[in-house]
């Protein structure tokens, strides 16, 4: 269970102080998906990187299984927008370096990742370097990454972003396959409408006007048989652009 | 290095001997001798008098590099990593850094004496700047979202240096070796003309007091070898140790 309790995170400038996110409550059953949405600066990023603990000084509480997060306690798998893979590391070393430093011997399993490669295709890309993959080929590379560590949480930045529209719904569907058979917590942010649909059992509404959390919706759509062709898919869809639009407008309307 | 690597090298020596060649030919001065007359002289004295004298500039060489190593890498690596070590580093290496080094060579010689010290430090110095640059802007290009997978699963500083920071900032550092060589190969030459009778530098300007051209193109010869020895070394360990450059 993940559970963020009250937490606000201000950066300083030179001259003041920006509320990047203010009073932010939610709370993720196990083995849930949370999709975070909202326009653009309305901290979501900051909300990621808070609960993965990378960020030293906020207010408020993060727990993970009930303790305060810390990544040297909890495996906290993070996805970067670029992946995050080191250009001097072959596939297989890359998927290795997680469980290298959280130094699990017990997850160097080869049969895991030799398992997990094959059910995201690229069981023969082994000894390549990412700069001989394509762009959804690196995107399962750095699937199997954080899937291989089995981690408390997984949090992934604007996951499938930066893929062709065919290639980013078939790694949705990866994905989710994925994510049934490791049951892992995860919250993803993604500036699509739709992936926010199709991914999250629960997706937050983050406001760029306050900070905070301006909806959760319970996504009834989430796990439905070929739900992206559903008229609801689409309702559901113009409602929550609606909702994110409304914000922007206050921001406007402010100024 | 592949073979046809190696022949291009063959080729460009060829080359540039066949033009020494001609240029000979047309001047028929002493002052260029023929290459072939250069080829037999050093094959006569290499083993008896310039031996001696390449080993004592590739020691200095070796020495002054490993120097700027070891200081210029940790260096390097607090200023790109830590942007307040930077901030306070950055103003002192920007300022030195302009400074013609030989132009420091009479104060060194006066502090460390004619010696060895003082032609190792102006090495040093020479190669230091460029590695120190060299790491800190290597690491500094690295995406702070690259190592955000790595904080999250609670990498410490040595995770962080071994997996990240050596392996992005080594190409620009075999970069930096590599352009700071040839500056320093120059300065070695003029540093040994003064305060010893060993190193290449001594054996030519020796060679050219005596009028003994012959000597002084083995010289200029061994010293140019010396070079393409010290160059492919690094083409072949950055080759070895980049290779998901070349992919």
């Amino acid at each position: 269970m993940i559970k963020v309790e009250n937490v606000s995170v201000k950066y300083k400038t030179d001259s003041d102080m920006y509320t990047a996110i203010a009073n932010v409550n939610l709370e993720i059953p196990d083995g849930g998906t949370c999709a975070v949405i909202g326009p653009s600066g309305c901290g979501k990023s900051t909300l990621l990187k808070c609960i993965a603990g990378l960020i030293p000084e906020y207010e408020g509480q993060v727990y993970i299984n009930g303790e305060e997060v810390n990544p040297r306690v909890q495996t906290i798998g993070f996805m970067p927008q670029n992946y995050g893979l080191l250009p001097w590391k072959t596939v297989v070393d890359n998927i290795r370096l997680g469980m290298k430093i959280k130094k699990a011997p017990e997850l160097l399993d080869r049969n895991v990742i030799k398992q997990l490669m094959r059910q995201l295709g690229i069981e023969g890309l082994g000894h390549r370097y990412p700069v001989e993959l394509s762009g959804g080929q690196q995107q399962r590379v750095a699937l199997a990454r954080v899937f291989a560590l089995q981690p408390d949480v997984l949090l992934m930045d604007e996951p499938f972003s930066a893929l062709d529209a065919i290639t980013r719904e078939e790694m949705q569907d990866i994905f989710l396959n994925l994510w049934r058979k490791f049951n892992v917590s995860t919250i993803f942010v993604t500036h699509y409408v739709e992936e926010a649909l199709y991914l999250g059992q629960k997706i937050v509404v983050l406001s760029a006007h306050t900070g905070g959390i301006s909806q959760i919706v319970d996504n009834p759509l989430f796990g439905g048989k070929d739900i992206r062709k559903k008229q609801e898919f689409f309702e559901m869809g113009l409602k929550l652009r609606n909702l994110i639009k409304k914000d922007w407008n206050q921001i406007w309307e402010n100024q | 290095m592949g073979k046809s690597v190696s022949v291009w090298y063959l080729a460009a020596a060829v080359f540039l001997t066949i033009v020494w060649w001609i240029a000979s030919e047309i001047v028929q001065l002493p002052i260029i001798p023929s290459p072939l007359l250069v080829a037999e002289n050093m094959s006569d004295i290499f083993m008896d008098y310039i031996a001696i004298h390449s080993i004592y500039s590739l020691w200095r060489i070796a020495a002054g590099l490993l120097l700027a190593v070891v200081v210029g890498l940790p260096l390097g690596v607090i200023m790109g990593y830590f942007p307040k070590w930077d901030r306070f580093l950055s103003p002192l290496v920007y300022l030195t850094y302009p400074i013609p080094k030989i132009a420091l060579l009479p104060i060194l010689m006066l502090l460390f004496g004619v010696g060895e010290s003082s032609k190792i430090i102006m090495i040093f110095l020479i190669i230091l700047f460029q590695v120190v640059v060299a790491v800190r802007d290597g690491i500094r290009a690295i995406p702070r979202e690259t190592l955000y997978p790595l904080y999250s699963l609670g990498a410490g500083f040595k995770d962080i240096f071994f997996e990240v920071l050596w392996p992005a900032s080594l190409p620009k550092f075999i970069t930096a070796i590599r352009v700071a060589l040839a500056t320093a190969i120059s300065v070695l030459f003029f540093t040994e003309t003064f305060g010893t009778r060993y190193g290449m530098g001594y054996f030519i300007m020796d060679a050219w007091l005596r009028v003994n051209y012959l000597e002084m193109y083995s010289g200029i010869v061994v010293l140019s070898l010396i070079g393409l020895v010290l160059f492919t070394t690094i083409d072949l360990i950055e080759q070895h140790a980049c290779h998901w450059q070349y992919k």
